[in-house]
């Protein structure tokens, strides 16, 4: 390691310096968001100063102390948010718009349009598209009604996430579950909600609760 | 000797008596064990952003030397956290002393 380090370093100080720390910051900040990056160089370069401050201290020593950069990334992107989750959050931000600033109009009308089609083909003994359009118009209610639902904290937001998945799931299995083309489906459909859920299921972990926009309770 | 698991509660330990800055956290731990407790202080940031991330700890900024400086104190569940800790860490060292055939100092 240390013979690793000297080999990096070139015969000004001020620019091996920065080179060293510059690189150990560039592998540990790799795929975290700009924020967190930001947070990141600002506490290590801290460290590093005030590594720098004791007597005795080389620059070589406090680069030593620090440790693998790779390690160190792996624990950091554990900690705080990557640019993927950084993206994901930005964009989730749509869903919870159409949730909570939907017009009236389509918050109203749209689940009644789904009931009168459940009742329509309810009396033309078609059970399964009744079942279907009448699941469908249950979910969208919810979801239309999100934004007065006292759910906007962790352990209600949980609540609502499962019955929410209660629905997704419900409506494939009505809709047709049991079909081989279903089967076939079945992974492709599941997948993206899925992954989608389990990103934001670690934001929630890295993120303070005061921090929370709308589309983490969701 | 590498304990993997035990830095949060080392730093929950070493906050309970004052608050204080990563760098000064990262030497207390290896001091007061006297070397025995050693690790990379690059693992000690991302160990005190999950604690802050979960309410044991709280930071702070403060200006020293003409440098913003970032300090961590413990919370209430914090102590909370660090008082079970020290139990579990008890009841598991008894368990592990009596199988190696050490009394208990």
């Amino acid at each position: 390691m240390e013979e690793c380090i000297a080999r990096h370093q070139f015969s000004v100080r001020g620019v091996a310096r920065v080179n060293t720390l510059a690189s150990w910051l560039d592998r540990a900040t790799r795929g975290l968001s700009t924020e967190s990056r930001a947070k990141v160089r600002a506490e290590i370069e801290e460290h590093y100063h005030a590594a720098l401050e004791e007597p005795g201290a080389t620059e070589q020593s406090a680069m030593l102390a620090l440790g693998d950069p790779k390690t160190a990334n792996c624990q950091y992107r554990k900690a705080l948010l990557t640019s993927a989750e950084a993206r994901l959050l930005r964009e989730s931000a749509w869903e919870s718009t159409l949730f909570c600033n939907s017009p009236r109009s389509a918050r109203f009308f749209l689940p009644l349009i789904m009931f009168a089609v459940a009742m329509y083909f309810l009396d033309a003994g078609q059970f399964r598209m009744a079942g279907v359009f009448a699941w469908g118009g249950a979910g969208i209610t919810l979801l239309m009604v999100a934004r007065w639902l006292p759910i906007y904290t962790p352990a209600r937001g949980r609540i609502f996430r499962i019955v929410r998945w209660t629905w997704m799931l419900g409506t494939f299995f009505i809709a047709g579950f049991g079909t081989p083309l279903m089967w076939a489906l079945f992974p492709t459909l599941v997948w993206v909600p899925f992954y989608y859920e389990t990103t934001l299921s670690s934001i929630r972990r890295k993120l303070p609760v005061e921090q929370w926009p709308k589309s983490l309770y969701l | 000797m590498n304990l993997r698991g035990t830095l949060p509660t080392l730093i929950l330990q070493a906050l309970d008596r004052a608050p204080d800055h990563g760098y000064s956290i990262a030497q207390r731990i290896k001091t007061s064990s006297k070397g025995v407790l050693d690790f990379k202080e690059g693992t000690l940031y991302p160990a005190l952003h999950k604690l802050e991330n979960e309410g044991m700890v709280e930071s702070y900024e403060e200006v020293e030397k003409g440098r913003p400086r970032r300090y961590y104190r413990i919370t209430e569940s914090g102590r909370a956290v660090l008082a079970k800790d020290r139990e579990k860490w008890k009841n598991v060292s008894r368990a592990i002393n009596s199988l190696l055939g050490e009394s208990l100092a």
